[in-house]
């Protein structure tokens, strides 16, 4: 929204071709270009999220210099002489203005470079790649069980709306909804771990060493997730699907035909609750995120949340920025695959106006 | 003119007065109980946190004697026992209960008034202000929200009035965007367009058509945000960024039972079933709200 | 291209209380002049990429006698109620000239434009959506009242009472009512008692009447003429249906994707209609009867409108029209004079009264410049 004309109209076609070498192609390019809807949304949809991710990591390189203290004095800890402390804050470039130091980092990002972490002078790139995969396993696997939760309590619930199974599911849904995912980490820990000894309460097994003992470790996090998710889901997809079911003409005419209830529930409600659902999801992966990094605080799994904390605790600003601009960029991009999705589940969506 | 209206009362008022009319029934109050039910709960919650330590003496939250120290639910003058260093339980949920309200009441209060007034003046303003109002929250919203109060918490240091800021500063963009959202459809009414050409100035646009059609939207869903500011509050306490430990809170006190959750599970049981079932309630009642209200029109 | 209006009879009755807004009533003044009015707005398509302009008006100049009503007939789509909210400036046209009483609309500023605003009210099609919902009803048509500062508390309740009971509404019964308790035909009037609370001197009715009953719509109708009569209004009355402008309007201007293509007095053009378009549309208006009592089955249009997007070359009626000739495609029809008020564009007319002269008239019209 920020730049409509300038993300596709304006652009130079021989220039936005890049490497390309005749004009011939460049045109070429430019006449693809123009005349896909699917790749001017994703040309567009990048192009606008250039300055959010840009002020996504200003701002958090402000706050993080409000911050009282320095990576300095944290790294060094309170025994730390303040001449080792000054040694190391110059050796870390803390001396120069706090806006020289984030133009040096943006500048590097902008050429693909995402700097230094101040602890250890381990590359920021090496550390999230070390990191992402276990957030990313926690956010699938809580996914899947959440999908595996809601989709089909959603049917049984639109089937007979007001029946046994969707009042119980309602109750049960809005208590789940309701619960803190640290709170339920903390009662799974005490039922599953502690009482019955079924999950470990700690740890991180890599996947390479042992793909079960690695999903055991796993499934705790990732209940405590999916569980409260799914309460959200259940509702949402239930009430769409109660609508669709009531008010529209499909659904009247294929009961005019004689078909089942729960044929015209997966035949066709479904499908078209399906785009709600999907964008609801696209949106909400931020706050996803924001999940992963509580769960992986209380269950110990060295996630990008865990590693973003103990960036914030360190001043490590390079590090901090680091994991805040690939998570901003991951949410751009699901966003963007959301949008997309639409064309596969409804090819009727041609990305006109609603779609951006 | 005396015969102009005699005219109009004889001729033409019969015909528009029987016209139908559509009539509006009353609801039950049993078609209301999932506003009642979360309502009274909370009010009846309202009054134990904030008048009942008043009207009868408890024991204080914090300074338990230590010979006090461990005892179990349902002790004489300690329903829910005591903590492992003596403070009465009870007690201490009384007060947690009333940080979380104070919290809650003001995040709110603020996001409702900085964030509604925020959305409402974009949306009325429109063109460029609106868009860079509303793209500078979006990097705000972006954020995960517990690791910008944990941020702004730190840097402020650890109390409860620098919680209410750091947790406003989530809500006041959630605010401001459910505020536009609601303004935006509103300003795009036929009556908005009848009151320019009425001579309304577009402050009094604002003040008198915008707001009272979205004001009950964003009541619901400040309500809906209650839980989630009950939560995160909770949340970020329990991390120890929050209300510093010796301090009643939930968040704490959950922190505190966790050490104990197998010799004694209910000093992390109590308050975490508090919590949830105060999470509940708001979260219910927002629904029922909703559910009355609707959409903006 | 000034048309002279037929100059009704104006009645000189206002309202007691009436503000004094130096108006002189009288039928001869021009009160209302639209010249080369062209308006467009940004069409948006696939990924949110500006895909042309959508011509909603293109070069409609016309203009209207106080007291005198000219009611704008075309289908859905035809630029209609964008011609209305343009000279009301909500939002201003993108080229021409609105001159109300010697003033060009476009060039005032924003507070200029505030103070002639209450000169000309508008009467929305949907009654509903034009009244906020969590208004009263007294409220809603002291609004331009209040905004205005006309009077005291006191005097502004008796003036909504009066305006009330003008529109045929009872102030003890509907006064305290909210739109939601309110009929259709109710709240219409409820639009129309705020709309002509400052006594303006013009009043445009887009579509007033579309949205409700039939039965309903002809006592709405007669509140109109009515109220004309009473109050010396001007009308521009909008409406889609060639039939229900007949009543209420002293000349009639035909409208066709964004241009007028006949503009005549009622009777003439009812009697004789010059453009293709208008006969047709006339032919559409179903009649009962007389003996039967049944509805005679008319000649509809053929065809679909075409896209405003990219409209015919030369005569935009002329994909649908018996009438085409080569000529038609080439050639942008002017309007110009036949006979006594009489105006049309088009190339071969239905009929041409023996008095009507053939020269075209406008002269001061640019060439389309909207079809390329």
């Amino acid at each position: 929204m920020i730049a409509p004309s300038r993300g596709a109209g304006g652009n130079d076609p021989s220039r936005a071709a890049g490497g390309d070498k005749g004009d011939g192609s460049g045109l070429r390019w430019w006449a693809a270009f123009s005349s896909s809807p699917t790749l001017r949304l994703v040309v567009r949809r990048i192009l606008v999220a250039i300055p959010v991710m840009v002020g996504v990591t200003f701002l958090t390189a402000v706050l993080l210099n409000l911050l009282p203290g320095d990576a300095a004095s944290a790294l060094l800890g309170a025994d730390a002489t303040p001449q080792e402390v000054h040694q190391l804050y110059l050796k870390l470039h803390l001396n120069e203005p706090f806006f020289v130091r984030y133009w040096q980092w943006i500048v590097g990002v902008f050429h693909g470079h995402l700097g230094a972490s101040l602890q250890n002078g381990q590359p920021v790139a090496q550390i999230i790649g070390q990191r992402l995969p276990i957030t990313f396993e926690l956010i699938v696997f809580a996914s899947i069980v959440m999908l595996l939760i809601s989709i089909p309590l959603a049917m049984l619930c639109a089937r007979r709306p007001g029946g046994v199974v969707d009042r119980i599911t309602m109750v049960l849904s809005m208590g789940f909804l309701s619960v803190p995912q640290f709170v339920l980490g903390l009662i799974f820990v005490l039922v599953f771990a502690v009482i019955f000894r079924v999950f470990p309460a700690l740890g991180y097994t890599p996947i390479t060493q042992s793909v079960g003992e690695n999903l055991r470790d796993f499934t705790l996090p990732a209940f405590s997730i999916a569980l409260p998710l799914a309460g959200f889901y259940v509702r949402l997809l239930r009430a769409d699907l109660i609508e669709q079911m009531e008010s529209q003409d499909y659904v009247v005419t294929a009961r005019a035909k004689g078909f089942g209830s729960w044929y015209i529930l997966t035949r066709h409600a479904f499908r078209n609750s399906l785009i709600g659902f999907v964008t609801i999801f696209g949106l909400n992966v931020a706050t996803l995120f924001a999940y992963t990094v509580i769960v992986e605080e209380i269950f110990g799994l060295p996630g990008l949340g865990y590693a973003l904390i103990n960036g914030v605790g360190d001043r490590d600003a390079p590090l901090v920025q680091g994991i805040v601009l690939v998570l901003a960029g991951i949410v751009v991009i699901v966003n963007l695959l959301t949008d997309l999705t639409y064309g596969v589940i409804d090819p009727r969506v041609r990305y006109g106006r609603s779609a951006v | 003119m005396a015969a102009l209206l005699s005219e109009t009362e004889t001729q033409i008022l019969p015909e528009a007065v029987l016209e139908e009319i559509p009539v509006r029934r009353g609801r039950g109050w049993v078609r209301s109980l999932d506003i009642y039910i979360p309502g009274v709960f909370l009010l009846a919650l309202l009054f134990v946190c904030f008048i009942w330590p008043y009207l009868y003496t408890i024991p204080p939250p914090v300074g338990g004697s230590i010979l006090d120290a461990g005892l179990p639910v349902g002790s004489p003058g300690h329903i829910f026992g005591t903590t492992a260093v003596g403070n009465d339980v009870m007690s201490r949920l009384i007060y947690g209960g009333r940080t979380s309200f104070e919290i809650v009441f003001a995040v709110q209060g603020l996001g409702l008034a900085v964030g509604g007034l925020i959305g409402v003046m974009a949306a009325m303003m429109r063109g460029v202000a609106e868009t860079v109002a509303m793209r500078l929250l979006d990097v705000i919203i972006a954020f995960p929200a517990f690791v910008l109060v944990v941020v702004i918490v730190l840097g402020l240091g650890a109390s409860e009035i620098n919680l209410i800021w750091a947790l406003a500063v989530i809500s006041v963009p959630t605010f401001a965007r459910v505020a536009r959202a609601g303004a935006v459809t509103v300003r795009e009414r036929t009556y908005v367009v009848a009151a320019e050409l009425s001579g309304s100035k577009r402050w009094q646009i604002a003040l008198r058509h915008v707001v009272p059609n979205i004001i009950t939207s964003l009541l619901t869903f400040a309500v809906l945000g209650a839980g989630v500011v009950v939560i995160l509050e909770a949340t970020v306490s329990y991390f120890g960024y929050g209300i510093p430990p010796p301090g009643p809170s939930w968040g704490n006190m959950i922190a505190t039972g966790q050490t104990t959750m197998s010799a004694r599970p209910s000093l992390l049981l109590i308050p975490c079933i508090t919590l949830l079932i105060t999470v509940i309630a708001l979260n219910t009642l927002s629904e029922g709200m909703r559910r009355r209200w609707g959409a903006v029109r | 291209m000034t048309v002279n209006g037929s100059g009704t009879t104006a009645g000189t009755g206002t309202l007691p209380g009436d503000v004094p807004a130096g108006r002189t009533p009288g039928g001869g003044k021009v009160l209302l002049e639209v010249r080369h009015l062209v308006q467009e707005f940004p069409v948006r398509n696939a990924g949110g990429v500006k895909g042309g302009m959508l011509q909603a008006v293109s070069d409609v100049s016309f203009s209207l006698h106080a007291g005198e009503s000219l009611g704008v007939v075309g289908e859905t789509g035809s630029g209609k109620s964008t011609l209305a909210r343009s000279i009301v400036q909500a939002p201003p046209p993108r080229s021409g000239e609105v001159i109300f009483d010697g003033v060009d609309l476009v060039k005032l500023k924003r507070r200029q434009m505030e103070r002639l605003r209450r000169h000309m009210q508008m009467v929305f099609q949907d009654p509903f959506g034009s009244l906020d919902p969590k208004w009263r009803v007294s409220d809603i048509v002291a609004e331009p009242l209040v905004a205005y500062r006309v009077g005291g508390r006191q005097e502004r309740r008796a003036r909504v009472d009066l305006l009330l009971e003008l529109v045929g509404l009872d102030p003890e019964v509907h006064g305290v009512r909210h739109p939601g308790q309110l009929s259709g035909g109710q709240a219409q009037r409820v639009a129309i008692a705020r709309a002509i609370a400052l006594s303006p001197q013009l009043l445009i009715c887009d579509e007033p009447v579309s949205s409700l009953d039939v039965l309903v719509q002809a006592q709405v109708l007669n509140l109109f003429e009515k109220l004309r009569q009473e109050l010396d209004l001007a009308y521009l009355f909008i409406a889609h249906d060639l039939a229900l402008v007949k009543q209420v309007s002293d000349r009639v201007a035909v409208m066709y994707l964004g241009k007028f293509c006949e503009v005549g007095p009622s009777e003439s053009l009812y009697e004789e209609p010059l453009h293709p378009y208008t006969f047709a549309l006339l032919k559409s208006i179903p009649d009962p009867d007389p003996e039967t009592g049944r509805v005679r089955s008319k000649d509809v249009i053929s065809g679909e409108l075409p896209s405003p997007l990219d409209p015919p070359s030369g005569c935009r009626f002329r994909t649908r029209c018996p009438r085409a000739q080569a000529r038609c495609a080439e050639e942008v029809p002017e309007l110009r004079m036949v006979g006594e008020d009489h105006l049309v564009a088009c190339h071969f007319p239905l009929s041409v009264k023996s008095g009507g002269d053939l020269t075209a008239v406008g002269s001061a019209v640019a060439p389309d410049t909207a079809s390329s």
